[in-house]
């Protein structure tokens, strides 16, 4: 690997600053397309923009990232302020739809793909940034299928998350297993933790008190049971053959098996009283084997446990659908521009910027998640288990199913319905019940959504 | 003349109404008018009363009312715990001014750092918990917050905690408000102890015990969301869920505004009910009084 002295470092910068600047006004020119008397102005835009933006608690890391970026481009373009404020998942659609109701707020705004994303563009919140940016550029953003409707893009992304089953070989190797063999199927999954169960070691951590396990559960597994996704979106919209009683005996099915591990002892005790990211961190305390995480805090634990002693792999098959071989990859957070906003043209001009290569290079850097863009330097890529998780994510066909139910139905239904297993307060049968519940008072308490969901749902 | 006599006080006090109709009236009537009406604002469809119909076919809905119901409990235990205290205080026993104070504690920390700290404690293998097991009384050992059984009867507690203090300080200063001389000739008469708290004390403050019992009513009725949702955000599976709680969820996180409406009527209508007792209670002991 070629080492920089510090003068050539400074000289590189300088380029760097050059090449940013060039990178700059093309990006600039490439923003103008439906306002070309901006062509002109050389992307001297003047105003103010606010940005409501989420991802630290995806990839920690991104909001210092986003202020480094902010800062760069204030510099470029003095005229220019960038109010950037940072979203709590918790409160991510609902100050959003409180501000869509005032038609006030942000520019700019992050939601998770698909119907987060669409709902505030069916709710006339939002406006496809495609109209924004040329094709030429948008060609080059990776998964945009998770957010185009009607041949629009309404969002741009920044980054893609997988969310690969890890394991701690050193347990396997504890429990008499093969420590560089991650379970494949069901059945192996069943053994390895049966396995690791009879050494005293809690096979699976998660946390599920926020309902978060229970959703990756359904993102997972009950995608591995449908044939297609339109089975889920005839369902949930009535639109199609595949009907909800249809739907509710693969949930039925896939809560079963939630239940069977949680009887089993395979789920760390806890789990109920834990959310998401407490229950993640007893896989770095090396109290549990196995999870399922995300790509970034892959990264994170390799330096806890080390890197010799961590694996990841695709999780392992429970579902006989077309969908079981998917893998589970998202953009996770989707920048789009709001309806209300002065400049869109100049919104548009600073998502752009944040795509050229020096951006997408220093997210790498910063955050050790993947740039959603084709133009990302993959040589820059160097941890094997990086390269294998990039490899993962990129390579396959990827869906995250929960980005296909509507807000409401995530809500009131897929958090709730994984909880009354991990509490033990129910059974599958209970759990579908609260599905089969809150999809049909959604489609009358959200007319207008469920008409466009409708739609959107005939056009496959 | 006389007639414009009689009108122009009135244009006093209209600043004052109008302000009032603008604060209070207005919303009232835009939350009624909602809770007719299906999708988000801007994009609202009239739907008639199916909203009102649907809470009472919502299982969460009729649960979130339960809870509150079941929370109400908390109120004649934290008023009797806030009176024995008070009234061990009022004996003014060595440090009852420091005792007063560490008891008031509680009731001036944040909700939000109270469920926090309370979620820590709490959790399956938390700080209480794991004391208990250390003290080999794992058997009492529960999953307090992750269990569909105990979480309300925990929120319960944590509630009890924080506000006990507003009863002690409250009672105690109408204790020390009450006139000695009616003491002292209790106890000329031979009164006992308990005789004096019983019968001279507690009916002294009576009004205040009134006072005191249907505010925290209200509290738990309408003011509990903070415990809920920093402690479990209503779960596990709305099993916790208040119509706070509730009105938030549906108003804020799915933008269901018209069945939030028509839960906000609902709890309106209930702490409305209180407050005309209370009023009627008050004016039924000021007549008594007469």
């Amino acid at each position: 690997m070629l080492k920089l002295t510090k003068a050539k470092r400074t000289s590189h910068r300088r380029l760097r600053g050059m090449l940013l600047g060039a990178a700059m006004g093309a990006a600039g020119l490439l923003g103008m397309t439906s306002h070309p008397a901006r062509a002109a102005d050389n992307g001297a835009y003047a105003g103010n923009i606010t940005y409501w933006f989420w991802g630290e608690s995806d990839i920690p890391g991104i909001d210092k990232w986003m202020t480094g970026r902010v800062a760069a481009y204030e510099k470029l373009h003095p005229d220019v302020k960038i109010n950037v404020v940072p979203q709590s998942t918790d409160t991510l659609i609902g100050a959003f739809r409180l501000a869509a109701q005032s038609k006030s707020g942000p520019d700019i705004d992050s939601q998770w793909a698909t119907l987060p994303t669409l709902t505030p563009y069916w709710n006339g919140a939002a406006v496809p940034i495609s109209d924004y940016v040329p094709s030429s550029e948008t060609a080059n953003w990776v998964d945009t299928n998770e957010n185009t409707v009607g041949g629009k893009i309404i969002a741009m992304p920044i980054y893609l998350i997988g969310v690969p089953l890890v394991w701690n070989k050193a347990l396997f190797k504890q429990a008499g297993l093969d420590p560089n063999t991650p379970p494949k199927t069901w059945s192996d999954f069943l053994a390895d933790c049966a396995a690791l169960k009879s050494h005293g070691i809690t096979p699976l951590g998660m946390g599920n008190s926020d309902g978060y396990f229970g959703a990756w559960m359904f993102a997972i597994y009950l995608k591995q049971e449908l044939n297609s996704l339109g089975e889920l979106k005839d369902a949930v919209g009535n639109t199609g053959s595949f009907k909800l009683a249809q739907l509710d005996t693969l949930l039925q099915n896939m809560y079963g098996m939630m239940q069977n591990l949680m009887a089993k002892g395979y789920v760390n005790t806890d789990v109920a009283s834990l959310n998401l990211n407490q229950g993640w961190e007893l896989f770095p305390q090396k109290k549990v084997a196995m999870s399922f995480t995300t790509d970034g805090n892959v990264l994170t634990w390799e330096k806890a446990v080390g890197a010799d002693n961590i694996g990841v792999a695709m999780p392992p098959i429970w579902g006989s659908g077309k969908l079981a071989p998917t893998y589970d990859v998202t953009q996770s957070s989707d920048e789009f521009i709001t309806t209300w906003s002065k400049d869109k043209a100049a919104d548009a001009a600073f998502l752009t910027w944040l795509h050229i290569p020096d951006n997408l290079a220093s997210l790498y850097q910063a955050t050790g998640a993947f740039p959603a863009d084709k133009r990302f330097d993959v040589s820059t890529i160097k941890d094997p288990l990086a390269k294998q998780m990039f490899e993962m994510d990129t390579k396959n066909t990827s869906i995250w199913l929960e980005n296909y139910i509507p807000p409401e139905v995530d809500n009131n239904a897929d958090i709730p319905a994984g909880q009354v297993i991990t509490s033990k307060s129910g059974g599958p049968e209970d759990a579908v019940k609260i599905w089969n519940r809150v999809i049909k008072q959604w489609r009358v308490q959200q007319i207008p959504e469920y008409m466009q969901f409708k739609k959107w749902a005939s056009n496959g | 003349m006389r007639e414009r006599r009689r009108l122009w006080p009135y244009g006093f006090v209209l600043p004052a109404i109008v302000a009032l109709a603008a604060a209070f009236v207005y919303p009232l009537i835009e939350v009624i008018r909602f809770s007719f009406y299906s999708g988000s604002l801007g994009n609202l469809i009239y739907v008639g009363t199916a909203n009102y119909d649907g809470l009472w076919q919502d299982p969460v809905f009729v649960g979130s009312l339960l809870n509150n119901i079941k929370l109400l409990a908390t109120v004649p235990i934290m008023t009797i715990l806030a009176l024995i205290i008070a009234l061990v205080l009022n004996a003014q026993i060595r440090g009852w001014r420091q005792y007063r104070a560490i008891v008031f504690l509680p009731y001036i920390l944040p909700a939000t750092a109270i469920g926090l700290t309370f979620s820590f404690l709490l959790a399956e293998n938390g700080v209480l918990n794991t004391q208990l097991r250390d003290w080999h009384l794992g058997f009492l050992a529960q999953d307090w917050l992750g269990s569909a059984t105990h979480v309300v009867p925990t929120i319960g507690s944590v509630i009890i905690w924080q506000q006990l203090g507003f009863g002690v300080v409250v009672f105690a200063a109408a204790l020390l408000a009450v006139p000695q001389e009616l003491v002292e000739a209790a106890r000329i008469d031979g009164a006992t102890g308990w005789q004096i708290q019983w019968s001279i004390l507690l009916p002294q403050i009576r009004r205040v015990i009134e006072f005191f019992m249907i505010v925290e009513a209200i509290t738990v009725l309408s003011a509990i969301f903070t415990y809920v949702y920093v402690l479990t955000k209503g779960g596990p599976a709305d099993s916790s869920s208040v119509m706070e709680y509730y009105i938030f969820n549906n108003g804020f996180d799915n933008g269901a505004i018209g069945l939030a409406s028509a839960a906000v009527d609902v709890l309106l209508l209930l702490a409305s009910v209180l407050i005309v007792t209370y009023l009627r209670l008050r004016a039924r002991s000021a007549d008594a009084g007469r």
